[in-house]
């Protein structure tokens, strides 16, 4: 064992310090997933929970959960696979072709960005009741396939490649298809990766749109399901955060695995930190 | 830029197509009473869905060709919901409506009067008020709440005060806070809450004998001195210290103080009753009394009322289902495990569901209520008065300045509706 | 000749990549933005039906002094928010290497993003709370009374900004660190040789070549910070009972405005005069971004 060096002993103790405070809350969570209610609501609060490990069980005879889990994994997997091939495609397209109104059009596309979410409600709930989607799952896809900020992440990332690979293909006569696909695609993983985990977490955690739109407990997915918890005079919160907690538990694991993928570029140099 | 604009109509137009294919509704269509047909009810509380199920599946037994979806919305979204689906004239077939709501619902015909004359004495009179709009009934009460004072046991015997009992005024009221207050333990005599008007506001400017709104909807009470009296009632706790101030409060809201033994009084609703007997804390340390007196004896009365979307497809069948759900074997369902519900002689199982306290003191209110105070547009007018009492809860300004600005703000308001 | 044909060649392709996308965008967000934009000059009613009524929601909305408010707030905390840009960039680079122990440190401040709003607003209100708080606890020891952090008019805002800092924290750092791998190992080899030290290269490598991403965070976390709605409920409690809480005056956002006129106070043409009035503005501290990133973004 090597002496750890001072300037790594400063960093952990950064890096913990920081953890701290961002792990803070879902400690909270756990700890309240395990308490009474009367103990969840007291102040000043307690620290150690009773261990009620049954909130556990009242989440699965309060919520289909595993219908809602599984509507849950298909919207987030549909509305990732499509934003991320969607936007990449609109994304290339504004970054290295060249067509009249590029200007323009980039424009309109930042406007949606700039409009607060809460506006386009009910005009979408609209659009859903006149397509005879309302409580379906493609209501809670299909809106959100479409993203003005995938466009701008991923025309972001094509920006920042080097132009040289691309224009010894486009001599050896590739057309836009085959660039996108073979050569910008892959030199633009990282960004395609940090668009799919952001969408998936959108999609994951949200709850106001699928309470809107969807009313039937079968075609919410567990975000949803699990506000409908909230009663209008009482709330367990306990169960609600022991429900919380188990719906959010594939999200950290696929980061888990993802967040290896962001470290690869390094590795393979070997450059030591 | 032409590129741009060639494309912007396509999708115009592209639009159009969609919102403009309205689509053709699978329902049956009519009014006609044969062939099944399935209600949507729209409810919002958690903890009543399951008693609303029961009174669906029982509805379907006698009326086998009607099923009832009950559609549970929680409350943060069901009005937001409500909206968006009238906008598009696809409102559940029946749903619960509430006081605040009604009037909004009713002048825009979103929801239907009643087809025809129902037994209306079975209810509480200040409900069917409540739910009437130009002379017509809508729909039916469902349940009902009124206030009292739940009061701390353990805190009166620790400082030998004795209990509150019937007939008290605010002078008892006052000088048993000022008693219980012990600023060294951190407990206060009660809390005078601001973001609950029902529990608080409402019923001391009833019991000043000020009111809110004129019975035509017309013109603020806010600048009569009676309700400037049942306003400062409140204000003058928290100038005395015996209620937490408006920070405090804010950081932890009354109800929570209350449940942790930190508040002696605390005024608050019917619907309180399944909370304190199901925390740990206040599970026998709790009872309740009526509101003390002020000028007169008065408590707020609030109900949820069901009923039925103006645009049903199956308004027959709807009436039908609002009527069972006003009727006494329903009521008798909903007694069971929920609110007090509204008609007449069945609220004995609600008082006998928590024997150790006395409930009955919420019963006994309905014979002085006051309806709950409503306009066509309630909701502006409620902003209001938070934006203006705020200042007065903390101080900023004297209530009366605070209150007689709100009265011009609300005047306004009201002109506008 | 041939030149001209691969320009029309490339435009087209160009715009088969964007239709899709487009279509989607134009029906569900650009249409409800333009209706939205006409409604501003109506009086819209709770359930439809509108009246035409010229500029006077405008003129009504300068005369508001709740917008005057809501502005200055939004615009406070979008300004003290953006600290939390150049944090994410320095978590990004010490989370950006070979160590034992990198992969737990980046799941721990991916956690927030996780965790349930209501649980987030439990924990806040509880540090934050004046009586039985962490934060003033900690301070009395110290023999300091703290204040009650978000009721009190001097102090919510700027523990509003703590929060959204804290929050956005998770998400800003997925996006660097994606942006720090699109950086070419080569060129830190390049500087290592030349003997950089770690610092060195963070400022003469990773900062030039992260502005394009940077470029994106700073525009999208302005646009967010204008958008501030969710995280005032947060801590200061949902809908009316929000106004009970004596700092709302100072919490008070545009976007919390818009929801109260158009979902509570059934005032949506004023709300949709609101909601324009915010988009200009965002609007134009886009375009100025844009005008300005020549100076300090470099692209390949």
């Amino acid at each position: 064992m090597r002496r750890p060096s001072p300037s790594r002993v400063l960093l952990h103790t950064v890096l913990v310090a920081a953890s701290l405070a961002m792990v803070a809350p879902f400690l909270w969570q756990i700890v309240t997933s395990l308490k009474s209610l009367s103990e969840a609501t007291t102040v000043p609060p307690t620290l150690l929970p009773e261990g009620r490990w049954e909130n556990y069980g009242r989440v699965f005879d309060l919520l289909p959960f595993g219908t809602q889990f599984r509507n849950t994994v298909i919207v987030a997997l549909a509305r990732t696979a499509g934003q991320v091939l969607l936007c990449s495609l609109a994304a290339y397209a504004f970054a290295r072709l060249r067509f009249p109104g590029r200007g323009v059009l980039f424009g309109v596309l930042l406007s949606v960005l700039m409009v607060p979410p809460q506006l386009f409600i009910i005009p979408q709930y609209q659009i859903m009741s006149s397509l005879g989607w309302l409580n379906s799952l493609q209501a809670l896809i299909v809106p959100g396939l479409f993203s003005a900020f995938g466009v701008f992440l991923l025309r972001q990332f094509f920006l920042g490649l080097p132009l040289e690979l691309e224009e010894a293909a486009r001599l050896d006569g590739a057309g836009p298809v085959r660039i996108y696909w073979s050569i910008m695609l892959p030199l633009a993983r990282p960004g395609l990766l940090a668009l799919a985990v952001l969408v998936l977490i959108w999609s994951w955690n949200d709850l106001f749109w699928p309470l809107v739109v969807n009313s039937d407990p079968d075609t919410m997915p567990l975000s949803a399901g699990l506000a409908s918890l909230q009663g209008q005079f009482q709330t367990d919160y306990p169960v609600l955060m022991a429900g919380s907690l188990l719906a959010s538990l594939p999200v950290i694991a696929v980061f888990v695995f993802l967040q290896r993928q962001f470290i690869q570029g390094i590795a393979q140099t070997g450059i030591k930190g | 830029m032409r590129t741009f604009m060639r494309m912007g109509t396509a999708l115009l137009a592209a639009s159009l197509a969609l919102t403009g294919c309205s689509g053709g509704d699978d329902g049956n269509g009519g009014d006609g009473k044969d062939g099944p047909v399935t209600l949507t009810y729209a409810v919002w509380d958690q903890n009543q869905k399951a008693a609303m199920q029961e009174l669906a599946t029982d509805f379907t037994r006698t009326h086998p060709e009607i099923t009832i979806d009950v559609q549970l919305t929680p409350w943060e979204g069901y009005w937001t919901k409500l909206k968006a689906a009238a906008t598009g004239g696809a409102a559940p077939d029946v749903f619960w409506m509430n006081g605040p709501n009604f009037q909004l619902y009713a002048a825009n015909k979103v929801i239907a009067p009643n087809p025809e004359p129902a037994d209306m004495s079975v209810y509480p009179k200040p409900l069917v008020d409540l739910y009437t709009y130009e002379g017509k009934n809508f729909g039916l009460p469902k349940d009902m709440d009124t206030v009292g004072v739940w009061y701390n046991k353990k805190l009166f015997d620790a400082k030998k005060v004795p209990y509150p009992k019937d007939g008290w005024t605010w002078a008892d009221f006052q000088a048993t806070a000022a008693r219980l207050t012990d600023a060294k333990a951190g407990v206060y005599g009660t809390a005078a809450s601001l973001s609950s008007f029902q529990e608080y506001q409402y019923d001391t400017i009833a019991q000043a004998g000020g009111f809110v709104i004129t019975p035509d909807g017309k013109r603020s009470g806010y600048d009569d001195p009676k309700t400037i009296a049942g306003l400062k009632f409140w204000t003058d706790l928290i100038a005395g210290k015996q209620s937490p101030d408006l920070k405090t409060m804010t950081d932890t809201v009354p109800l929570q103080l209350f449940e942790a033994g930190k508040i002696a009084m605390y005024w608050g609703g019917s619907w309180n009753a399944a909370e304190f007997t199901g925390n740990g804390y206040t599970k026998g340390k709790v009872d309740v009394a009526p509101l003390p007196r002020g000028e007169k004896q008065a408590t707020v009365i609030h109900g949820v009322a069901n009923v039925v979307g103006a645009k049903t497809e199956h308004p027959q069948q709807a009436w039908e289902f609002v009527k069972y759900l006003g009727s006494k074997p329903a009521a008798e369902i909903l007694g069971k495990k929920g609110p007090i519900p509204a008609y007449a002689g069945t609220q004995s199982d609600w008082v006998k569901a928590h024997p150790d306290m006395n409930l009955q003191v919420f019963l006994d209110a309905v014979d002085y209520a006051v309806p709950y105070p409503v306009s066509k547009n309630t909701a502006a007018w409620n902003e209001a008065e938070l934006t203006h009492l705020t200042k007065a809860w903390s101080g900023q300004q004297p209530v009366e300045q605070a209150a007689t600005e709100l009265a011009a703000t609300m005047n306004d308001l009201l002109a506008k509706e | 000749m041939t030149r001209r044909r691969d320009r029309i060649t490339e435009a087209l392709w160009a715009y088969a990549f964007i239709a899709p996308l487009a279509l989607g965008l134009g029906v569900f967000y650009l249409w409800p933005v333009l209706q939205t934009a006409y409604f501003s000059f109506t009086e819209w009613g709770a359930f439809g039906g509108h009246e035409w009524s010229g500029t006077d929601n405008y003129v009504r909305l300068a005369h508001d002094p709740e917008v005057g408010r809501a502005l200055v707030n939004t615009i406070s905390y979008t300004v003290l928010g953006l600290v939390s840009i150049p944090l994410a960039v320095v978590f990004a680079a010490l989370l950006n290497r070979r160590m034992r122990g990198v992969g737990v440190y980046r799941t721990l401040f991916f956690l927030p993003v996780v965790t349930m709003p209501v649980a987030v607003a439990m924990v806040w209100r509880w540090l934050y709370n004046g009586d039985y708080g962490l934060i003033n606890y900690v301070l009395s020891l110290a023999g300091i009374d703290g204040p009650n952090w978000i009721a009190d008019p001097t102090t919510a805002l700027f523990a509003l900004v703590v929060i959204g800092v804290w929050s956005s924290l998770g998400y800003n750092l997925i996006i660097f660190l994606a942006g720090m791998q699109a950086i070419p190992a080569e060129y830190y080899e390049a500087a290592a040789l030349d003997g950089a030290g770690p610092v060195r290269q963070f400022l003469r490598i990773t900062v030039p070549l992260l502005s394009p991403t940077a470029f994106f965070v700073s525009v999208v976390s302005v646009i967010g910070s204008l958008q501030l709605f969710d995280l005032v409920f947060v801590i200061a409690g949902s809908g009316a009972s929000a106004r009970a809480n004596p700092a709302y005056p100072r919490l008070q956002t545009v976007v919390a405005l818009f929801y109260d006129r158009a979902f509570v106070t059934n005032d949506r043409g004023y709300a949709a005069a609101v909601v324009m009035v915010l988009l200009l503005i965002i609007a134009a501290l886009t375009l100025t971004q844009f005008r300005l990133q020549r100076r300090w973004v470099h692209y390949a």
